[in-house]
């Protein structure tokens, strides 16, 4: 169980005050403050751990953050930035005496330029809406969680977040050019801009992935790319996870570079299958999901080169996608899986651990030992081509004996990707599920390194404390 | 998702059935991004995963609802799109129509609403209170501007007059149960449920079902004992009346199937649809139990069933483009969504679709009446979709929408009178562009 | 290394970081006791080119390590330049220089900065402490991001000793295609086209008649010019697509592979810019579409450039006086984008800012950032800016 700190007396004693301040910023519907509808935001998309806020705020603009920024800065009070809330760390689980303030109702496109591309968007715009207003142009915005349906932007930035077109495009780091940020004081910075490559230190870079320990994102001026002419998803299916590990290493040897490459196994393809009803070999043991690029000819000849790699690989099918809904199936099961595991079990834990790719098959075969050991059964998803393991282990909430097997079985993955060279999370981020794993990838000096860093920024540590960075005893 | 319900809560049917759906539910936060209500206010209280938390909250505490939780369950549109979307098969349906049922048992709303939701329960389903409490509408139109608006009941009562039409169609006699035979060879028989308001309001709806099944070889039966089918209470959680109401249709389709045999139950108002298809889940633990399954299996709306007996033109196609919008209870409710765009398409209409199709056009039963504000914004949001396609007509398959979105330029019309026309069928009025 | 860093630190001495040392006359000249020199750390530590990455120390030469990969017919994807002929020096550079100064090429447009592929360091604090951040694998989100914060900041906060990158396969074929005779707004034009157009255009640059007079092969017109990188069968269909594209802006050109290539390696070396012994050069970042405008704001300050990254980088050269750093970086700052003096005597360059300021509260966090990793001050003190 992950520990959490004491609530600071003195913020419990002037929740009221706390909740004037708040209420003389917004309008009254954007500060929750009872109880009963506090409950709902007491967590985020891992549900293990809940806390209920002292109050939420749901700013409209960036001024009104500013200013409840400046004026919770100077009451001291903690803060916890929030998106959609599908954090699958915990990086938005609120704490005791801490305001939530959500970002959901900064949804606002504000600028779209193709001759430049790029777009400028407010904090709580979902990642696909950013694509939706631009598609029918041709464009898109490259980062695609699996949550992209539902995640914001904001969040997006704070997690680095990846998906499974990241092999070729590159993560959330990737594809930015700016943020508006406001910090703890409230002061509101601008980071960047429609050019490339500022000068000074990498503002973005560092900001990217921060977790909300930094500073809040108001603005995000995104990259925007023209789509291919075309693009077609491949299913091959094969005998053994270890089989159709080797033939992704295979791939990626021969110089292909699919847009993405995703793996499933056998309990994964049966219930994104009954979810999505996008024809997924149900007889496989393990299935890839290769999608490539380009014109019709462009597409034949690349998909051509990876079947032959495949047939190596003795597949039980190769099917090709034929039409476009077919393709949108494919991947509307593919980014279902997490919640399509709902079917077939109650709750679940979801790993993030990357590994190199080369130990894929050792870590697998890991995997469904411990799986054994600890009784539980366990989903493998992942995106195959960069390392980036999702294992879900299935338990029973109502059952404690049952989660604490799967957070122990977790912790274990995660030690085990460490050990190989790999880390902890490849895009989900630490928040509060890997906080106490931390050192098994840092030294003490490296994280207080970090903490500086932190510091340096909000020197009250104020901003989405109890995150990251073990506690340390004060 | 982990619950807290005590085994004693649990031996309650509907509780034990809200504790699956709930255990379902993993969290993720998907529904969200579909909500129309989210959407609009950007509150997780108003989103559908905000909204199951505070219905396992309520319920899970075996006390009064409370108003917070109330506030944010009554703006819940029942338009189920959180169901199209959830990857891990939550039945939320299920789960609203139990919150709103518990909520109607243990809270007390402020009197005015209360008299609003009664009068809205008695009259809706009724056809003949409905045709009176309309005329009385037209009447007090004009008075419309004197209600004050600073309060929610002036506001419902605005929206209720500005809902009613200015005139009122007068009845139509071949909506009252008979039996209407088909023409030529006979093909098939069912039923056709001519539903309460829809009556009232747009009776030129069931004289264009009745025409066309008639005309395709149908024998089409209007049962007696078949009024409302219930929904409407249904989702305003009066549980028993509600159930009444469903009963006595079951009662009267059942004699039809054991008699001359159905093979369908059809439905043109799609929220119907939704309702009559859950029966089997509703009277699970009651007598009527394997009649229930059967009529919910039966039940088919008109678009659906039309495509299963291969619907054909007769005219030539008339030029004209129809935006397709979609009904909630019948894109997310009973998940129909190709047959009626196909089926437009095999008629000759050139077919098209707003953006953002799968967000509820704010019509919802009796919701734009009890959230006008929402409704309103979710009206002209809708409306300026369609609009934005250049369509000559909105198709529709839901009265309720057709309602709601009626009062622009654009005449709205329930597909299958588009079918009809296209089928030998009168040319609905409204439309300007002649067929050929 | 740590231990050279924390006898520095104990006796109060700043160092000045470097790697070849060879462009140690950019930015602003460092008031530094003694040198520190990645010099001897060479050798590659680690290269897999299956799991598509390759580590380092910072010494290693860079042609050692693009030798290596493209012996595997891989590369690295950001295509970091060799600017000696800009700057003028010899010697090559290092493996950590390329990574402490973010130095990308012309790719960067579509594939990303230096540091965007820089996927693990290690590296020294102010303190003498060894820092690791990121690792081997693709994707870490990990804690902060310590590697993109060290990478390009000049050797300011951390000396690097070791460096992971992510790298690709090299392309099958590179292919160019040119138009000529456009001016620069019709030339950015037809880049944005380009770069807009489903083709996966891999560079797009503009070259006025002076420069690309400077590249053999190119003629004495103007030059707009794209590149596809691909199997040939794609480049060949891609570059027929592209013409067809931007056939409202005129004939277009295909370039042999030879000719191709050799464009843009003098793109990338930024050769055509040829700066005289008293002139300086500059490296300018604005959005796309206002590159024109500022090309011509600071040609009618006396200076030249060319644009590459679809019109959004200017290298430019001109006299090495005040008013002309002042006319460009003013320039820049009415525009919106960035500046970087690369080259110049000493005497401006410890004059002016040699970046753009920055505003109070960020120029404030810079310095609480400078504290964290370097406390006492004592890496490359004044590089990026005056009293840093
Ligand atoms: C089913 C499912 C699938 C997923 N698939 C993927 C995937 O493929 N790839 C992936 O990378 N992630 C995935 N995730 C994880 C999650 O969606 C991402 O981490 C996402 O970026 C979170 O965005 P959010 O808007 O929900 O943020 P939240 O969950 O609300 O917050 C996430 C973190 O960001 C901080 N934050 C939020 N907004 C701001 C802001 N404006 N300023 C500063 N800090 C802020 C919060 O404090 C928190 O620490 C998945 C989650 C789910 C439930
Ligand atoms: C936009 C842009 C800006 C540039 N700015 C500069 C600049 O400011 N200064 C400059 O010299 N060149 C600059 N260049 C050129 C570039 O730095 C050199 O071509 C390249 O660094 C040569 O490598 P070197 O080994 O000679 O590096 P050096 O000239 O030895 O070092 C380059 C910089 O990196 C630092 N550095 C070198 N090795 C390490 C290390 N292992 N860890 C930490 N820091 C290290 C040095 O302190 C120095 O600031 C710039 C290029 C571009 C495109
Ligand atoms: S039914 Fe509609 S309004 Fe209600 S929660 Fe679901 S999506 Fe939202
Ligand atoms: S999409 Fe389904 S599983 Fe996910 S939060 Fe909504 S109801 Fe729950």
């Amino acid at each position: 169980m992950i520990s959490l700190p004491e609530p600071k007396a003195e913020t419990l004693a002037k929740r009221d005050a706390i909740i004037a301040g708040l209420r003389r910023i917004l309008p009254d519907s954007g500060v929750i403050a009872d109880a009963a509808r506090l409950k709902p935001y007491e967590m985020d998309g891992l549900t293990a751990y809940r806390r209920p806020p002292l109050a939420v705020a749901l700013p409209e603009t960036t001024e009104q953050l500013a200013a409840i920024l400046r004026f919770l800065h100077q009451e001291d009070v903690r803060v916890i930035p929030r998106g959609a809330g599908t954090s699958l760390s915990g990086g938005a689980l609120p704490l005791a005496d801490g305001v939530v303030i959500g970002m959901m109702r900064m949804n606002r496109i504000l600028e779209i330029n193709y001759d430049d591309r790029f777009a400028v968007v407010q904090a709580g715009v979902t990642n696909l809406g950013i694509t939706a207003a631009m598609q029918a142009d041709g464009f898109f915005y490259a980062p695609d969680p699996s949550s992209q349906l539902a995640c914001m932007i904001g969040g997006n930035v704070a997690m680095n977040s990846g998906g499974a077109h990241c092999l070729k495009y590159g993560v959330t780091a990737n594809n930015l050019l700016g943020l508006k940020i406001v910090t703890m004081e409230g002061d509101i910075l601008d980071i960047g801009g429609a050019h490339l490559d500022a000068a000074g230190y990498d503002w973005l870079g560092l900001l990217t992935g921060s977790e909300g320990q930094l500073a809040m994102v108001s603005e995000v001026t995104v990259r925007i790319l023209r789509a291919a002419e075309g693009q077609r998803a491949m299913l091959a299916a094969f005998r053994s996870n270890e089989i159709a590990g080797a033939c992704v290493d295979r791939i990626i040897g021969s110089g292909i570079i699919p847009v993405a490459l995703e793996f499933m196994d056998r309990p994964a393809i049966h219930a994104c299958e009954d979810f999505a009803h996008a024809g997924y070999p149900l007889d496989a043991e393990a299935l890839l999901i290769i999608e490539v690029e380009g014109s019709v000819a462009e597409q034949d000849d690349l998909l051509g080169r990876i079947r032959a790699i495949c047939d190596d690989f003795d597949p039980i099918s190769c099917r090709v996608s034929q039409t476009a809904e077919e393709s949108a199936a494919i991947w509307k099961g593919r980014k279902g899986a997490f919640g399509a595991v709902g079917r077939i079990s109650p709750d679940y834990l979801c790993m993030d651990g990357t590994i190199p790719t080369g130990q894929l098959p050792l870590v697998l075969r890991r995997i469904g030992e411990m799986s054994e050991q600890y009784r539980l059964k366990v989903a493998n998803i992942f995106h195959a081509g960069d390392g980036n393991l999702h294992p879900l282990i299935m338990f029973d909430a109502n059952d404690p004996d049952s989660f604490h097997r799967a957070e122990a079985f977790g912790a274990d993955i995660l030690r085990l990707c460490v050990e190989v060279g790999g880390c902890l999370t490849g895009e989900h981020g630490v928040g509060v599920e890997k906080r106490d794993l931390m050192h098994h990838q840092f030294t003490a000096t490296e994280l207080d390194q970090q903490r500086a860093i932190k510091t340096a920024f909000d020197p009250g540590w104020l901003l989405n404390p109890a995150k990251v960075f073990p506690l340390v005893a004060a | 998702m982990q619950t807290h319900f005590s085994a004693e809560q649990l031996r309650d049917s509907d509780t034990a059935a809200s504790n699956t759906v709930l255990r379902t539910c993993v969290h993720c936060g998907f529904c969200t991004a579909t909500c129309p209500t989210f959407v609009l206010l950007g509150d997780e209280l108003d989103s559908p995963r905000g909204r199951i938390y505070l219905i396992k909250e309520m319920l899970e505490s075996g006390k009064p609802a409370t108003e917070p939780v109330v506030r944010h369950v009554d703006r819940c549109l029942s338009c189920l799109s959180c169901m199209t979307t959830c990857p891990s098969g939550v039945n939320y349906m299920h789960l609203v129509d139990h919150a709103r049922r518990y909520i109607e048992e243990t809270y007390t709303r402020p009197w005015p609403e209360r008299m609003l939701r009664g009068v809205l329960a008695r009259v809706l389903p009724n056809p003949r209170l409905f045709r009176l409490a309309l005329r009385a509408a037209a009447l007090a139109r004009p008075a419309a501007g004197l209600i004050p608006t600073g309060t929610v009941t002036g506001k419902r009562m605005q929206a209720m007059l500005s809902l009613a039409p200015t005139a009122l169609p007068s009845d139509s006699p071949a909506q009252r149960p008979q039996v209407h035979q088909a023409q030529g060879v006979k093909r098939g028989r069912v039923a056709l449920l001519t539903g309460c308001a829809q009556k009232v309001l747009a009776p030129r709806i069931n004289d264009a079902t009745i025409r066309l099944l008639t005309r395709l070889g149908i024998e089409v039966v209007i049962p007696p004992e078949v009024g409302c089918c219930g929904a409407l209470t249904h989702h305003m959680g009066q549980h028993d009346p509600a159930m009444a109401a469903a009963r006595a249709a079951i009662a009267g389709w059942t004699r039809e199937i054991d008699g001359a045999g159905l093979d369908a139950i059809i439905i043109n108002t799609s929220g119907c649809g939704t309702t009559v298809k859950d029966y089997g889940f509703m009277f699970r633990d009651a007598p009527e139990a394997a009649q229930a399954a059967r009529v919910s299996g039966l039940a088919a709306d008109i678009s659906e069933y039309l495509v299963r007996i291969d619907y054909q033109p007769q005219r030539g196609a008339p030029g004209l483009t129809v935006a397709y919008h979609a009904a909630c209870s019948l894109q997310h409710g009973q998940k129909v969504t190709g047959a009626p765009k196909a089926l437009l398409k095999t008629a000759g209409f050139t077919v098209v679709e707003p953006r953002d199709p799968h967000l509820c056009c704010g019509s919802a039963g009796t919701y734009n009446i009890l959230q006008p504000e929402i409704a309103g914004q979710l009206r002209s949001r809708k409306l300026a979709n369609l609009q934005e396609r250049r369509p000559d007509v909105i198709a529709a398959g839901n009265i309720g929408c057709i309602t709601q979105l009626s009062g622009s330029d654009l005449p709205v019309m329930h597909t299958v009178e588009l079918l009809d026309w296209m089928a030998g069928g009168p040319q609905p009025s409204g439309l300007a562009a002649g067929g050929s | 290394m740590a231990a050279a860093v924390a006898d520095a630190r104990a006796a109060r001495r700043p160092l000045l970081v470097q790697g070849f040392g060879s462009k140690s006359a950019m930015l602003r000249p460092v008031q530094a006791d003694a040198t520190l020199s990645t010099r001897n750390l060479t050798g590659v530590t680690l290269y897999s080119p299956r799991e598509l990455v390759i580590a380092a120390r910072a010494g290693t030469p860079l042609d050692e390590i693009e030798a290596l990969l493209h012996q595997n017919g891989q590369q690295l994807t950001s295509e970091p330049p060799d600017l000696s002929a800009l700057l003028g020096s010899a010697g090559g550079q290092s493996w950590g220089g390329i990574v402490a100064a973010n130095l990308s090429g012309p790719r960067r447009v579509a594939w990303g900065a230096t540091r965007d592929h820089v996927i693990g360091i290690r590296a020294i604090n102010g303190r003498g402490e060894v820092i690791r951040a990121g690792g081997r694998v693709l994707k870490n989100v990990t804690g902060l991001d310590l590697c993109k914060l060290i990478a390009g900041s000049h050797g300011t906060l951390g000396i690097m000793t070791d460096i992971t990158m992510k790298i690709l396969p090299a392309p099958a074929a590179t292919g160019a295609l040119i138009l000529r005779g456009l001016d620069a707004v019709h030339g950015v034009a037809a880049l944005s086209a380009g770069l807009g157009s489903p083709f996966g255009v891999s560079g797009a640059a503009f070259l006025p008649a002076w420069a690309a007079d400077g590249i053999p092969g190119l003629g004495s017109q103007t030059v707009t010019v794209l590149r596809i990188e691909e199997f040939p069968a794609s480049v060949a269909y891609r570059l027929e697509q592209l013409a067809g594209t931007l056939a409202r802006f005129g004939k277009s050109e295909i370039l042999d592979e030879r000719t191709a290539k050799r464009v843009w390696t003098a793109i990338r070396d930024v050769t055509p810019i040829r700066p005289g012994a008293g002139e300086a050069v500059w490296h300018l970042s604005t959005r796309p579409s206002r590159g024109p405008t500022l090309l011509a704001l600071i040609e009618a300050a006396g200076a030249r450039g060319f644009m590459d990254w679809g019109g959004g980088r200017i290298w430019a050269a001109g006299p090495a006086t005040p008013a002309l750093h002042d006319a460009i970086t003013h320039a820049v700052w009415d525009l919106g984008g960035t500046f970087t003096l690369m080259r110049a005597p000493d005497s401006l360059r410890a004059s002016v800012p040699v970046v753009p300021q920055e505003a109070p509260p960020l120029a404030g966090l810079t310095r609480r950032i400078k504290a964290a990793m370097d406390p006492d001050g004592i890496f490359n003190p004044g590089r990026i800016y005056a009293g840093l």
